[in-house]
C-alpha cells in the first residue's frame, strides 16, 4: 500500500502540460480581478453592498449547483475512460456539456434580467465589477464547451481507451479550472458582504 | 483528507455530495447580516470547496507536491488578499 500511494503521488498533471501552463495563467488573471474587487469594494463598502442585494443570488446559487454537478459528470467520464469505458465517458461528458447549457440560459436569463433594470458597465463600480467578472467567466464557460463538445465526439467515435485518454484529462481540467473559478467568484460577488 | 474512508462513496463522488452541501450552507449564509465573523466562514467554506474540486474532480491529489502546493499556495493567496481588504474596509 505505502509503496503504491509513494507512486501515485508521483503521477505528473493530468492532460497534456500545455493545458497547465494555460489553466495557470487563467488561474493568476482571476486572482487579480478577485483582488481588485475585494481592494475596489473596501472603499465602497455601501455602495457594493447595496448594489450586491440587487442581484439575483438565486440564480447564482444554481448556477453554482449546475457547474459543480458538470465539473463531477466530467471526473466521471475520466475515470470511464481510464477504465476502457468509451461510450460511457461519452455520456457523462454529453451530460456536461448539457449542464454547461443550462448554465449559459441561466446567466443569459440573468443577464437581461440586469439590463431590463437599466444596469450597465458604467452604472456604479460595483456593477462594473460584477459585469465584467461574471462576463469574463461566462466567455470561458463557452470555451470550456467548445473543449467539451470535441472531446465528447471523439469519445462517443472511439478515439480514447485506457490507454490513451490524455484529450479527456486535457479537456477536463480546464473544466474543473473554469469551475473553480466560478465556485470563488459565486462567494465574492454574490455572498460576502 | 481520506474521504473515501469515511463515506463508503467513491471520492468523487463523496466530493460532489459535499460541495453542494457546503454551496448551500454558502447561499444561506448570503442572507445574514454583514459580520467580518461571517465573511471568514464564507471564506473558508469556499477555499474548501475549491481544494475539492483540485483534489478529487481535477485529480491533483495524486500528483507530483510541487502542484498541489501550488494550487493550495493560489487558494490561499486569493483566500488571504480578499479577507485582508475585507478586514481592512
Amino acid at each position: 500500500m505505502h509503496i503504491e500511494a509513494s507512486t501515485d503521488s508521483a503521477q505528473p498533471l493530468p492532460g497534456d502540460f500545455a493545458i497547465w501552463i494555460f489553466i495557470f495563467a487563467e488561474l493568476a488573471v482571476f486572482g487579480v480581478l478577485f483582488a481588485a474587487y475585494a481592494f475596489a469594494r473596501s472603499t465602497h463598502v455601501d455602495l457594493f453592498n447595496a448594489s450586491q442585494l440587487t442581484l439575483n443570488r438565486t440564480s447564482g446559487f444554481a448556477n453554482t449547483l449546475v457547474l459543480v454537478t458538470s465539473s463531477y459528470f466530467v471526473a466521471r467520464a475520466t475515470q470511464s475512460i481510464k477504465a476502457g469505458r468509451g461510450t460511457a465517458c461519452g455520456h457523462w461528458l454529453a451530460g456536461a456539456l448539457g449542464l454547461g447549457g443550462v448554465f449559459l440560459v441561466l446567466k443569459l436569463v440573468e443577464f437581461h434580467q440586469d439590463f431590463a433594470q437599466g444596469i450597465t458597465l458604467s452604472t456604479n463600480l460595483f456593477y462594473m465589477f460584477y459585469l465584467s467578472l461574471t462576463f469574463f467567466h461566462f466567455m470561458h464557460v463557452v470555451m470550456g464547451m467548445a473543449i467539451l463538445a470535441v472531446v465528447t465526439y471523439k469519445a462517443y467515435a472511439g478515439r480514447y481507451s485506457a490507454g490513451n485518454h490524455t484529450g479527456v484529462e486535457t479537456g477536463g481540467s480546464y473544466w474543473h479550472m473554469v469551475d473553480l473559478v466560478w465556485i470563488i467568484l459565486f462567494a465574492l460577488v454574490y455572498v460576502i458582504h | 483528507m481520506k474521504l473515501s474512508q469515511a463515506i463508503p462513496l467513491r471520492p468523487c463522488t463523496a466530493s460532489w455530495v459535499v460541495l453542494l452541501g457546503l454551496t448551500t450552507i454558502t447561499f444561506e449564509l448570503g442572507s445574514r447580516a454583514p459580520s467580518a465573523a461571517l465573511m471568514t466562514v464564507v471564506l473558508a467554506l469556499t477555499l474548501v470547496k475549491g481544494q475539492l474540486v483540485v483534489s478529487y474532480f481535477m485529480g491533483l491529489r495524486r500528483v507530483r507536491p510541487l502542484w498541489r502546493l501550488v494550487m493550495a499556495a493560489y487558494l490561499a493567496a486569493v483566500g488571504g488578499v480578499i479577507a485582508l481588504a475585507y478586514l481592512t474596509a
